[in-house]
């Protein structure tokens, strides 16, 4: 008997322990399901009616109707093409040139802190504040990026005037705006990784490009892994710099899927079909989110 | 702490009903965006507080904000806004949507005179289908404004003269001006400045090449009519004038930078919207001071105008939480006083009598060619989805101006989505 309940306890104990868990997290669960999970799923409920601002209300149910009319815009999959090529160019430009300032101020000792502040400065800027202010930088004839191209004899550019040229403009602006929350992360991964592989590193010889190749990169990629997600998903999501710089254009050049969404909701009033490409947009998302999750567990 | 946070939740919710309702008796709250004619009605507000003791409060938002923060306020039972301010592209949408009370009942038992507003804009921002909805506030019918000191300088004559056989004189018609658009691209000088901006600034501007050109958006049964020779040559000379004639950048100007550009003395020409008349001889604004002037955009022939009409209305949404008291602010704010004393300050008007008034003339001798400009102007078409339309106009018209696509390309798109649209409304059959 006695063996009997002091075999039981640890499991009354645990089970005892997991109610008191539960009981802990259900406010914050309670919470997270009212303001996460009950949007999305309206969102997702409210995408198979014809639900129009107009006319709101439930009244016609049209199933997939909302989403194959979705996918049979060529306007919307040209956004989505747009959003991708966006996605893959800042995600690979701001990876490479965050990674090399994190590395560089990894190794500076002096005046770390004024030059983290300084990079910090655009991150703390609001979008649109950025778009706004680049906006008039970049103006072809009374900006000051073409009256200092002048000076050294460079001919106005077209910022965000020309197709070829547009697109790139927004990607540099973006650049310019986020690559501080890659160096932020990168440096965090950095200044946590132990100096013993290195010391040992070098005293086998090791060159610093070996170092960086065989130690760095391979300890720093669940870091890396997570920053590109992060940064993923914000640049799908990108819709200020768009609004405010180009509102999609010249031509579609910057036709990004959040202001083509955007537009369908509070243009067009189409809550169904907005709520359709928001689905598909969710779906492309969590697609990207569970590869890189695979990855990152393939490699821990 | 027990009793700090029940006190807390009680005079929260005691207070939440209570601020609601004094709010609703006292407050007029109005959506309103950012131009000249706010700000002239905020510098009277005062005026009428005193004379109500009603308390105005104005949220102002940029342009393309408004559609979306109006929408959710007019879908609700009971909204924020009192008053709204409505753009003629939207009055058929909102109507649809019975988001607007009709004010006819208020006018007939106040006698609130609408005779004097200018009948144009009565049929564009007052009355839908024999109902009055909005009283007009303001317009911006648009209009071609030109430098005079450059048609007066005597070696501009001559040159002209010699290189098109006719004099340099105010342009006559719509080729007249197309021929001084090329003769005074020289040099870094532009003879035009567009705002090639999707999707209103184009839609809008492209309108007046289209309206010049004699061209229409629709005929009487409501079937597109863009796509026409008319169009096409409006579309053409757009895109000359954009990428040949103006300055580098404008397919992506908005009309404060395509303004801006005007004003710093960098462009012959600039066809805007007519408030904007005033900044340019405001010196803290413009370099050209006393040098531009404006008129109707002319037309195939003399007299004959290319102008597009605009205006915003004033109306009581159905979700207003306090209508009375924004009827009490919306006769106020149209009596005929304080349009005069907003015309004055330099706004621009919408009522006969104060174009008419021998003080307003006064200080701004061009109100009388403002009239004939917006007596003269063309409405664009107004339905349930002119927004969305606008959207693809825009679309399209910029895909055209980038060479993506060409000009009978874009206005067949054009076309066949407008017809789509307008049956979708029921007005093509």
């Amino acid at each position: 008997m006695t063996t009997s309940v002091v075999n039981n306890a640890p499991n009354r104990i645990h089970v005892h322990d997991r109610r008191f868990g539960w009981l802990l997290t259900m406010p914050g669960l309670a919470l997270l399901l009212l303001v996460i999970a009950f949007p999305v799923l309206w969102a997702l409920f409210t995408s198979l009616f014809e639900y129009t601002l107009i006319n709101p209300g439930f009244h016609t149910y049209v199933g997939a109707g909302n989403y194959a009319k979705a996918l049979g815009d060529p306007e919307f999959l040209h956004s989505i093409r747009v959003t991708a090529m966006f996605v893959v160019a800042v995600v690979v430009l701001e990876f490479a040139l965050g990674f090399l300032i994190a590395l560089m101020l990894n190794d500076t000792e002096r005046g770390k802190d004024l030059y983290y502040a300084i990079l910090l400065c655009p991150l703390l800027m609001n979008p649109v504040v950025v778009g706004l202010i680049w906006r008039m930088f970049l103006h072809p004839s009374l900006g000051i990026v073409n009256y200092l191209l002048g000076r050294i004899g460079i001919p106005p550019v077209n910022w965000l005037g020309d197709v070829d040229v547009a697109f790139w403009t927004i990607v540099m602006v973006d650049i310019w705006h986020q690559v501080s929350f890659m160096i932020v992360l990168l440096l965090a991964g950095l200044a946590a990784l132990p100096r013993e592989p290195y010391e040992a590193a070098r005293v086998d010889g090791a060159s610093s490009l070996q170092c960086f190749w065989h130690i760095t990169l391979p300890l720093m990629r669940p870091v890396i892994v997570v920053t590109l997600l992060i940064r993923m998903i914000f640049a799908v999501k990108t819709y200020d710099l768009v609004y405010i710089m180009t509102r999609g254009g010249p031509g579609v050049a910057t036709d990004f899927i959040s202001y083509f969404i955007y537009r369908s909701a509070f243009v067009g009033l189409d809550l169904g079909e907005a709520s359709a490409m928001s689905g598909i947009l969710l779906v492309i998302v969590l697609a990207m989110t569970a590869y890189l999750h695979r990855s990152m567990r393939a490699i821990s | 702490m027990k009793k700090f946070l029940y006190a807390l939740s009680l005079s929260t919710l005691l207070a939440t009903p209570l601020a609601g309702s004094a709010n609703a008796a006292e407050t007029v709250s109005i959506l309103m965006e950012g131009v000249p004619d706010t700000e002239y009605v905020k510098a009277l507000i005062p005026e009428f507080e005193k004379q109500t003791g009603i308390k105005v409060n104005i949220e102002v938002v940029n342009y393309a904000e408004m559609h979306t923060k109006l929408v959710p306020q007019l879908v609700a039972k009971k909204g924020s806004y009192s008053a709204i301010v409505v753009d003629f592209y939207w009055v058929g949408e909102f109507v649809k949507a019975g988001w607007m009370q009709p004010l006819d009942k208020r006018i007939a038992d106040d006698k609130f005179d609408t005779t004097p507003y200018v009948p144009a804009l009565m049929d564009l921002v007052g009355k839908v289908d024999g109902v009055t909805y909005m009283l007009p506030f303001y317009n911006y019918a648009m209009g071609l404004t030109y430098r005079t000191d450059l048609l007066a300088d005597e070696k501009n004559k001559a040159d002209f003269k010699a290189k098109y056989g006719s004099e340099l004189t105010k342009p006559a018609t719509w080729g007249d001006y197309l021929k001084q658009v090329e003769f005074f691209t020289k040099d870094g000088f532009n003879g035009v400045v567009n705002q090639g901006l999707r999707p209103d600034p184009i839609a809008m501007e492209w309108s007046n090449y289209l309206f010049a050109n004699g061209g229409q958006f629709q005929d009487a049964n409501w079937k597109a009519t863009t796509n026409t020779e008319a169009g096409r040559a409006a579309l053409s000379q757009y895109i000359q004038n954009i990428n040949k004639y103006g300055p580098v950048g404008a397919a992506s100007f908005g009309f404060d930078e395509a303004f801006n550009v005007m004003a710093q003395g960098k462009a012959y020409s600039y066809i805007t919207y007519n408030f904007f008349r005033t900044s340019f001889d405001d010196k803290s604004k413009s370099s050209v001071v006393g040098k531009v002037e404006i008129m109707p955009v002319p037309g195939t022939a003399p007299g004959k105008s290319g102008s597009l009409n605009g205006a915003w209305g004033w109306a009581i949404p159905k979700s207003s939480p306090n209508p009375d008291a924004a009827w009490t602010f919306l006769k106020w704010v149209e009596s005929f006083e304080i349009a005069k004393k907003r015309a004055l300050a330099g706004g621009s008007p919408t009522r006969n009598d104060v174009f008419a008034d021998a003080d307003v003339l006064a200080k701004f001798p061009y109100a009388a060619a403002l009239k004939d400009l917006l007596n003269q102007s063309h409405n664009f078409p107004t339905f349930t989805y002119t927004p969305q339309f606008v959207e693809v106009l825009g679309r399209e018209l910029s895909l055209a101006v980038a060479n993506q696509k060409t000009p009978e390309a874009a206005l067949a798109t054009v076309d066949k989505e407008f017809d789509e649209l307008a049956r979708k409304d029921g007005k093509l059959k």
